[in-house]
């Protein structure tokens, strides 16, 4: 349903209503944007930071980071980077997992390129900086 | 040979197909478009808090102590600006969906579970406040609680609370993460609280009613990677398709379809099997503008044929009369030359060699290989058609051609000219049949021999038969070979090719040039000066060179070998139908087939089957990447690898905990959030568990009543109480102590150092 214009316009005027109950004398600042990348540094460094100024060594210190959950102790299973059925053959110039014959035959006539968009699902693909 | 048979019986390849029944479609969903924009409600009261559910994929929000929340709606906005009514203005939630031109801005203010974009969260909750009815004068004068991620960096609770001080002026807030007011809902107290939502799967041992958050571990994936995930897969699944298939289809594909196995390793080995495929696969086709063909009338249809026919016919006789004309010159230069050899047997070899240089020869020699090619290009030309459609076989009358030119008028000559040319024509297009009859004539007997010895040897025959079929098998094969290996340049066969073309160049350059030979018309096809193709193997040169990439020559060697498997299907009793070449390549053979078109052959010309999908492996592989993250390429341990480590190791021995007993723990596992609602969900918990808990041990996995709401629901109860009123920070105690200031309170809003 499309919106109608004079819809849109009531519309828009009651979601202005919105300043109301806002505070009138507020800091009103016009872009606020932090990628995560930045704010995953800002808290490393405050981190830092705090264990610098602190007299007693600080062990354990849960951040959002150190919850992460730690890499996989068991061994991994491979799969058919195609159909994804359980394979251990893996194609040596593409190093695409292929199931079988039929398989890695697709491989060989991929289009150039399209070997790195299979590997980018299981994040093997190489890249460049 | 077979051409014939062919047409009475049936054709015996396509005889053995079966017909399997059409398997249920599905309709791809889209998202739901809005009715109409998101009411407004009255719920709030003075005071009474609000609370905020804001996730990454939906935000609810209502009042405390309320049953449900007032709205439900997307966390999503889009700035829209509208030219006409000169105004600019950012639309949150539903309100985006129910226009395209502004769901096209669509953006969510989250990266990962961190929110980045605090524009577009004050958009939120601007809507938020105002939709639950919020009526207050310059500031929200109401409590605020509100979400955030497990372990939150300081940057995003320091954004929140400044938004909520600064902006509305809120008395005083709290904060939570959202599977702990799940659990707290559901009545839990101890127990390992498994929350796996939209951005990413947190489990959370909790104690006494208190989370420990030291060993809590957070898992990035959850039900947004899941549908990227496959949403890339499927663009490499299908990278032809149609038309685009946008993220909330491939959404609503993984809720839907998707569900975790029970035995992953056993299940999606098995899951391209035929059978399997029969009851597992499923076909959704995307919505398009079918392309009707109009139907033409009977009359117009066969006038339509007339048209082409005539046309058709005028052209072939243009080309035969092209075609004729050229015979003819041929003949008239073959006779010119033939006469000149005979009478040069006659010469003295002074003459000889004058006459020679004069038509631009070499020598005799050269002469005679001249003469004979020429003989040659002359067959072939008879053996095409000309002569054919020749309906007067009666031949026309020359009368005027025996007469001396002397006793002609002017215009007589004239038609003499005309009838000497017809003369020739005539005779040409005789001869030609003529040959074309003997031709005819050995395929025949040839044919009739074949007959002849099937009937009175069948053993020999069809071991004659299957050699040949053999002898095809394998050209085809090596063709094949040959095109992969010349994909590769520093192969042998790419290095051949190269020196063939190489020298083939060089032959060319050479240049013969400074002849003077009548060869009127020359052109690569019929230069009698060139000795090329002689000798058969010359024509090979072109198959060495040529890429491989000419897929006549391998059409030509399936239908040889169709032909032959026609033949031997139908006389030899040991040859089925399962040892053509088409069953060979069967789809029910092809494991490519089965996993892109299903357990159905694929008709690539039919609109409906052009725009379906199938999901097969996918429905059970998206699932399973939160128990094996390896699939997607995420560095991080599986759920159930995960739950062991916690149980079992992590869990400080302070608490009373050893490796041993941790049946206190177990006994309540807890799952909330979306993606715990794919099915079979806690049965494989619940195997997971069985395998790596000593024998015995009792435990129990439960899923929340409502995995979606009664995160918001325990928020609305626990806001309310006594524990949540010590825990709110105030606006005063904000503006005194700084945003570094925080009270802790068990529903994980834990102290940031």
């Amino acid at each position: 349903m499309p919106l109608d214009r004079e819809d849109l316009a009531k519309l828009m005027d009651k979601l202005e209503t919105a300043e109301k109950f806002k505070n009138p004398n507020r800091k009103r600042t016009k872009r606020r944007y932090r990628s995560l990348r930045q704010v995953l540094r800002d808290d490393e460094k405050r981190i830092q930071q705090k264990r610098d100024e602190s007299k007693t060594p600080i062990a354990n210190i849960v951040t959002y980071q150190s919850v992460t959950a730690p890499p996989s102790l068991k061994p991994v299973k491979t799969y058919c980077d195609i159909t994804g059925l359980p394979t251990n053959y893996r194609s040596p110039t593409t190093r695409m997992r292929y199931y079988n014959k039929e398989c890695f035959d697709m491989i060989k006539s991929l289009p150039p390129g399209v070997d790195q968009q299979y590997l980018a699902l299981r994040k093997a693909n190489v890249i460049l900086k | 040979m077979t051409t014939d048979t062919d047409k009475e019986t049936p054709d015996l390849h396509d005889a053995a197909q079966e017909v399997l029944a059409p398997r249920k479609v599905y309709k791809m969903k889209d998202y739901v478009e809005p009715k109409q924009t998101e009411p407004f409600k009255h719920d709030w009261r003075n005071g009474v808090p609000i609370v905020i559910d804001l996730g990454r994929h939906t935000t609810r929000v209502g009042m405390a102590g309320m049953k449900d929340p007032s709205s439900v709606f997307p966390s999503i906005t889009s700035h829209y600006k509208d030219k006409k009514l000169k105004r600019a203005l950012n639309m949150v939630g539903n309100d985006v969906l129910i226009d395209s031109g502004v769901k096209s801005n669509m953006k969510n203010p989250f990266d990962g579970s961190i929110i980045t974009n605090w524009n577009s969260v004050e958009s939120i909750l601007d809507y938020s406040f105002l939709h639950v009815g919020v009526d207050s004068r310059d500031f929200v004068e109401s409590p605020v609680i509100m979400t955030e991620p497990l372990v939150s960096p300081f940057q995003q609770r320091l954004g929140l609370t400044e938004l909520l001080f600064e902006t509305y002026s809120v008395p005083k807030c709290t904060f939570g993460v959202d599977s702990l007011f799940s659990f707290y809902y559901n009545g839990g107290n101890t127990g390992l609280v498994i929350g796996s939502g939209y951005n990413s799967t947190k489990l959370i041992p909790v104690v006494g009613g208190k989370p420990i958050l030291d060993v809590s571990k957070r898992i990035d994936w959850a039900g947004r990677q899941a549908v990227e995930y496959l949403s890339s897969s499927l663009q490499l699944k299908y990278p032809y398709f149609p038309s685009r298939i946008n993220d909330f289809q491939v959404e609503n594909m993984v809720k839907d379809f998707c569900y975790v196995s029970n035995d992953y390793q056993h299940e999606v080995s098995h899951y391209l099997d035929l059978d399997n495929l029969e009851k597992k696969d499923i076909t959704l086709e995307a919505s398009f503008n079918e392309i009707v063909k109009q139907e033409k009338t009977e009359e117009e249809l066969r006038q339509e044929e007339e048209k082409k026919k005539q046309t058709m016919k005028k052209l072939q006789e243009q080309a035969r009369e092209r075609r004729l004309q050229k015979l003819l010159e041929k003949e008239h230069d073959y006779e010119y030359f033939t006469t000149m050899e005979t009478k040069l047997k006659s010469m003295n070899k002074k003459e000889v060699v004058s006459t020679l240089r004069e038509a631009g020869f070499d020598d005799d020699k050269d002469l005679h290989n001249y003469i004979s090619n020429l003989e040659r290009s002359l067959k072939r030309a008879r053996n095409q058609d000309v002569g054919e459609n020749d309906a007067s076989d009666q031949p026309p009358s020359f009368d005027l051609i025996d007469i001396p030119d002397e006793k002609l008028d002017e215009e007589h000559i004239k038609e003499k000219r005309k009838q000497r040319l017809m003369k020739a024509g005539y005779d040409a297009r005789q001869r030609a049949k003529k040959e074309k009859e003997i031709a005819r004539k050995t395929a025949e007997e040839a044919a009739k021999k074949d007959e002849e010895w099937r009937k009175s040897d069948l053993s020999s025959w069809i071991a004659a038969r299957r050699k040949r079929l053999r002898i095809l098998k394998k050209r085809r094969k090596d063709r094949i070979r040959l095109k992969e290996e010349l994909t590769d340049r520093k192969s042998r066969a790419s290095q051949l090719r190269m020196k063939n073309i190489a020298s083939l160049a060089s032959e060319e350059s050479e240049g013969r040039g400074g002849r003077k030979r009548k060869a009127t018309n020359v052109t690569i096809d019929n230069d009698p000066n060139d000795t090329f193709g002689a000798n058969d193997d010359d024509w090979s040169i072109y198959r060495d060179i040529a890429k491989g990439s000419d897929s006549d020559v391998e059409e030509e060697y399936e239908k040889r070998i169709y032909d032959l498997e026609e033949e031997l299907l139908r006389y030899d009793p040991e040859f089925t139908i399962n040892d053509t070449l088409q069953a060979q390549y069967s789809w029910k053979k092809s494991i490519i087939h089965r996993f892109v078109r299903g357990p159905r052959d694929w008709d690539p010309d039919e609109q409906h089957q052009q725009h379906q999908i199938h999901l097969n492996v996918e429905r059970i592989r998206v699932p399973e990447i939160i128990f094996q993250p390896s699939i997607a390429g995420l560095d991080q341990c599986g759920l159930s690898e995960l739950c062991e480590q916690t149980a079992l190791k992590r869990l400080p021995s302070e608490l009373g905990f050893s490796g041993d007993d941790v049946s206190s723990i177990v006994g309540d596992v807890f799952l909330t959030g979306g993606c715990t609602l794919f099915k079979n969900f806690d049965s494989r918990l619940r195997l997971e568990f069985e395998s790596f808990l000593p024998v015995g041990m009792k435990f129990n996995v439960r899923r929340a009543e409502d995995p979606l709401l009664d995160t918001w629901r325990g928020m609305a109860k626990w806001a309310v109480t006594d524990e949540a009123k010590s825990s709110y920070i105030t606006k005063k105690q904000y503006e005194e102590m700084g945003p570094e200031y925080l009270k802790e309170n068990r529903m994980g809003c834990a102290h940031l150092l």
